[in-house]
């Protein structure tokens, strides 16, 4: 098949922080990749981006766990529980350094756990390390097996 | 004198063929239980006694001592109408009499003969029936016609006076003092009957020159149980003169009958030769003796005893006599009620000033060393308690080695298990327990309850062997004895020694009252003690939720305040690479921004991470300790280049615990150890003490003692003790943050948590310059979280 005029992808950031997803931006331009980011303030938003969206469309979710109302664990939970949404690569992106959230984001299926550094440099290297990984070098699912 | 029934059942009585005599047998008698008192054949010389056929008042039987009594043979009287005696008036008074008056098993005045040419002294008459005939006793008056005391107003005084009483020492004192003015004896006592039946004279008025026996006991053996049973059935029991001849019956056996005379109720009863014997052996010449009962049970006796001669107690002095006997009879059960509820009162009184002073002390001992203490309440001479793993005494109790192996001992007692009552109580503890005939002498009497299930809180009361406290009558020391005709074999210095075995090891009873109030102490105690646990439990539970709260908020708190930190770091940041221009100072006040939310940063993960050592449960498991050590020493920082050598001298042991949790206390010890370390080559040891291993340190805490303490020793730069609490305290450093390679001050309050966590105690020994060590202990089981 061939795809006509391809929509860019899109890297989904579930971020409630202003100045993280500032970060993350960043990061995104300093890459250099033609996709379009999505942000979602709470896990929720992000699970409702990722439905509504062309599916194949989401090339990576960037995901912060303490987000406010419906939060970061349980949105990894609900995409990796849906048939469909469990093909989108989750990177979880969080200030906890605790083994039990750690745990938890594996054995719910994330494909990734970064903790996020205080020292900037250290963050920014992180996620464009982690974008250009994600973006640019994995193939990535383009249907159900 | 032996009580054996088999013996006198086994050999026939000397008098088998035919009825009793006390004074043909009386002397061959050797055990006093199976002499027949009721039926001794014989009356006493100074009274006269005529059986009559109770529907033709014809004389059966008449006493050999008839003719100088009545003046006639008795011989001459069998088979005569009772009018020959009583004249013709004197025998239809009596007829009447016997008709309507109550005479069965009663004996009642019935007339006064007056002194006439045939008798020389004026005689009363008393009549009571039994088993079909009547009886007749003769005796004299004792005084002229004419002159008789006032006896109505006499006993009207003493009746009220015996009414007012309020104690039972009152009453027998009054009981005593009016039987002498009554009947102006020598000796009146109020002899009372214990338990184990030996008695004691609780009360006595006697002549001035007489010494007191007041408060001496004697041996149960010296009132035998055929008198006591007699004093079951009458009140009164005179013998005016114990060196009078006894009178036997004419003919010995009932002519009706065959058989013997039922004398029970007679006055004139020849008494035992045992008995007279007994009582001359003492130096008494007469004796008048009244029944104490309490209800049916023989209670006591007031006994009088005289010296001076025979003791005449007329007819109406002895009714006088007898009431009083009944009085004190009916008084004594609501003056001894009285007396026991003034006793249980005080006792309670005592026993809940004792658990509010441990209520208020916060422990058991308060009970023992307070005022009051447990021996102001229940009469004993020493108590223990066990609590908190040791004893505590007061008064005379057994040693502590003694009481341990009787706790050991009781915990066996099925009295423990009962749900009502579960009071173990003795008054003779050696023959429940044989190894407490060691300390028989001061606990021969013992009174135990347990306050816990597990029987590890016990309280005792003892009292000494009987003993060792009393006067003994018969005690050779205490009194002179006179032997008798017939040899030593009634003195009391014999019943005394037989006596002695009887009461060896052997205590006064409880009373029920005081078995009572133990029983009310313990659930007293038992509520406190209820009480405390359940207010300590819900203390705990309320610390371990503001603990689980206080972690929740210390997790959260930090968790959000690093997102803002990693703004502050990332626009400094900023504006360092992005502001070209910047000045000297200007840059080096953002360097110092972004370098305070790096400190902060590790500040909050500290924070963290101690939150988390208090929320997480432990994962026990088997794990070889010298595993631990090797990992620990691999973990440890290792930009520390310098040299350094870990010593464990002797292999450690395996033990129950969290893998990673205990090899983070080990890695957090070795990088203190290094960190604070100057030395070129720096050591460590580890090692492992069990107890009574002599290597382990004398300041240990309390709770380490049963346990192994471990411990890690540096030849650092040591502490000052005066620092030791300090250095547990989170985020406390002793140094300045730069020193010695900085830190967040959060590395000993972490391990102090974890070893906590791990139900261990740790504590330091160190001195500046001199290397520290680290000792802590791992209880096997897990607290918290």
């Amino acid at each position: 098949m061939v795809r006509a005029d391809p929509l860019p992808i899109v890297l989904v950031v579930v971020e409630d922080s202003d100045d993280d997803f500032d970060t993350v931006r960043e990061a995104v331009e300093k890459v250099n990749l033609r996709a379009e980011v999505w942000r979602a303030e709470t896990g929720g938003e992000g699970l409702a981006l990722l439905q509504k969206a062309v599916p194949g469309r989401p090339a990576l979710v960037l995901m912060d766990l303490n987000t406010p109302g419906y939060d970061g664990r349980r949105a990894l939970t609900s995409i990796k529980t849906d048939r469909v949404l469990r093909l989108v690569p989750v990177v979880v992106f969080s200030g906890s350094a605790d083994p039990r959230d750690v745990g938890y984001c594996y054995e719910q299926g994330a494909n990734a756990y970064h903790v996020k550094s205080v020292r900037y440099p250290d963050y920014l290297s992180t996620l464009t390390d982690l974008i250009s990984y994600w973006l640019g070098r994995v193939t990535l699912a383009t249907a159900t097996p | 004198m032996s009580t054996s029934t088999v013996i006198a059942d086994a050999v026939p009585p000397p008098w088998a063929d035919g009825p009793y005599s006390v004074k043909r047998h009386g002397v061959s008698i050797t055990n006093c239980d199976s002499e027949p008192v009721q039926t001794p054949g014989c009356v006493q010389g100074h009274g006269a006694l005529l059986v009559l056929a109770q529907s033709s008042l014809t004389i059966l039987q008449a006493s050999e001592n008839s003719d100088a009594v009545l003046g006639r043979a008795a011989t001459d009287l069998l088979g005569r109408p009772v009018a020959e005696i009583l004249g013709k008036e004197g025998a239809a008074h009596l007829a009447d009499f016997v008709a309507r008056e109550p005479i069965h098993h009663n004996p009642l005045h019935v007339l006064t003969l007056p002194a006439r040419a045939d008798l020389t002294q004026p005689l009363d008459v008393s009549v009571h029936a039994v088993d079909g005939v009547v009886i007749l006793e003769f005796e004299a008056t004792g005084h002229g016609t004419g002159e008789e005391p006032d006896y109505f107003s006499l006993i009207k005084r003493t009746i009220a006076r015996l009414q007012r009483v309020a104690t039972t020492t009152e009453l027998f004192a009054i009981a005593t003092d009016e039987v002498r003015e009554l009947t102006g004896i020598d000796r009146a006592m109020v002899y009372r009957f214990h338990a184990d039946g030996h008695g004691e004279v609780i009360a006595e008025s006697r002549r001035a020159d007489l010494p007191s026996w007041k408060g001496f006991h004697y041996p149960a053996e010296d009132i035998p149980l055929p008198a006591r049973e007699v004093f079951k059935r009458t009140w009164l029991r005179p013998v005016p003169d114990v060196s009078a001849p006894l009178a036997e019956l004419v003919p010995l056996a009932r002519p009706d009958t065959g058989g013997p005379l039922q004398m029970t109720w007679c006055m004139l009863r020849g008494p035992s030769v045992m008995y007279t014997e007994y009582l001359r052996n003492m130096g008494v010449t007469a004796s008048l003796t009244m029944a104490i009962r309490r209800g049916e049970e023989l209670w006591g006796l007031i006994a009088c005893h005289h010296y001076a001669g025979p003791k005449h107690v007329p007819h109406p002095v002895r009714a006088a006599c007898e009431l009083v006997a009944q009085i004190v009879s009916i008084e004594l059960r609501g003056t001894e009620e009285r007396e026991h509820l003034a006793y249980r009162l005080k006792m309670e009184g005592v026993h809940n000033d004792l658990v509010m002073q441990a209520a208020q002390e916060g422990g058991l001992a308060a009970m023992m060393d307070g005022r009051p203490e447990l021996l102001d309440g229940l009469h004993a001479s020493g108590a223990a308690l066990f609590h908190r793993e040791r004893w505590w005494k007061s008064g005379r109790t057994p040693t502590d080695a003694q009481l341990d192996a009787l706790a050991n001992w009781l915990a066996t007692r099925p009295e423990f298990e009962r749900l009502t009552r579960p009071v173990y109580v003795t008054d003779s503890l050696a023959r429940d327990y044989p190894p407490g005939a060691e300390f028989a002498e001061i606990a021969s009497g013992l009174l135990a309850f347990s306050l816990s299930i597990s029987r590890r809180s016990l309280l005792l009361w003892f009292r000494p062997e009987t003993i060792q406290t009393v006067h003994w009558g018969g005690n050779p020391h205490d009194m002179p004895t006179v032997m008798g005709p017939h040899g030593p074999r009634l003195t009391p210095r014999t019943s005394f020694e037989l006596f002695k075995e009887s009461v060896r090891q052997r205590s006064l009873p409880w009373l029920p009252v005081e078995v009572d109030a133990a029983v009310r102490l313990r659930m007293l105690v038992l509520e406190l003690v209820v009480g405390r646990a359940e207010r300590l439990a819900e203390l705990n539970a309320d610390l371990a939720r503001s603990n689980d709260e206080l972690d929740a908020f210390a997790y959260v708190v930090s968790h959000d305040l690093k997102e803002p930190l990693r703004g502050i770091y990332k626009y400094a940041h900023q504006m360092i690479e992005e502001l070209p221009a910047l000045q000297d100072e200007q840059r080096r006040k953002l360097d110092r921004l972004v370098r305070l939310s790096v400190r902060m940063d590790g500040l909050l993960d500290s924070l963290l991470h101690y939150s988390r050592v208090g929320r997480t449960t432990l994962a026990l498991e088997e794990v070889d300790l010298n595993e631990i050590v090797r990992e620990a020493m691999e973990m440890v920082d290792s930009r520390v280049t310098d040299q350094r050598t870990l010593v464990v001298p002797r292999r450690l042991p395996a033990i129950l615990c969290d893998r990673a949790r205990c090899r983070e206390i080990f890695t957090n010890l070795f990088s203190n150890a290094l960190k604070y370390n100057e030395s070129v080559n720096k050591t460590i040891e580890v090692g492992a003490l069990v107890p009574g291993h002599p290597a382990r340190p004398v300041g240990a805490p309390a709770e380490a003692s049963g346990e192994t303490i471990y411990y890690v020793r540096d030849n650092g730069i040591g502490i000052d003790p005066s620092h030791f609490e300090q250095v547990f305290k989170m985020f406390k450093r002793l140094h300045g943050r730069d020193e010695y390679g900085g830190g967040t001050g959060a590395g000993l309050p972490i391990v102090k948590r974890l070893v906590e966590r791990h139900g261990g105690q740790i504590w330091p020994d160190s001195a500046l310059g001199a290397g520290t060590t680290m000792y802590f202990t791992l209880s096997a089981r897990e607290v918290g979280p």
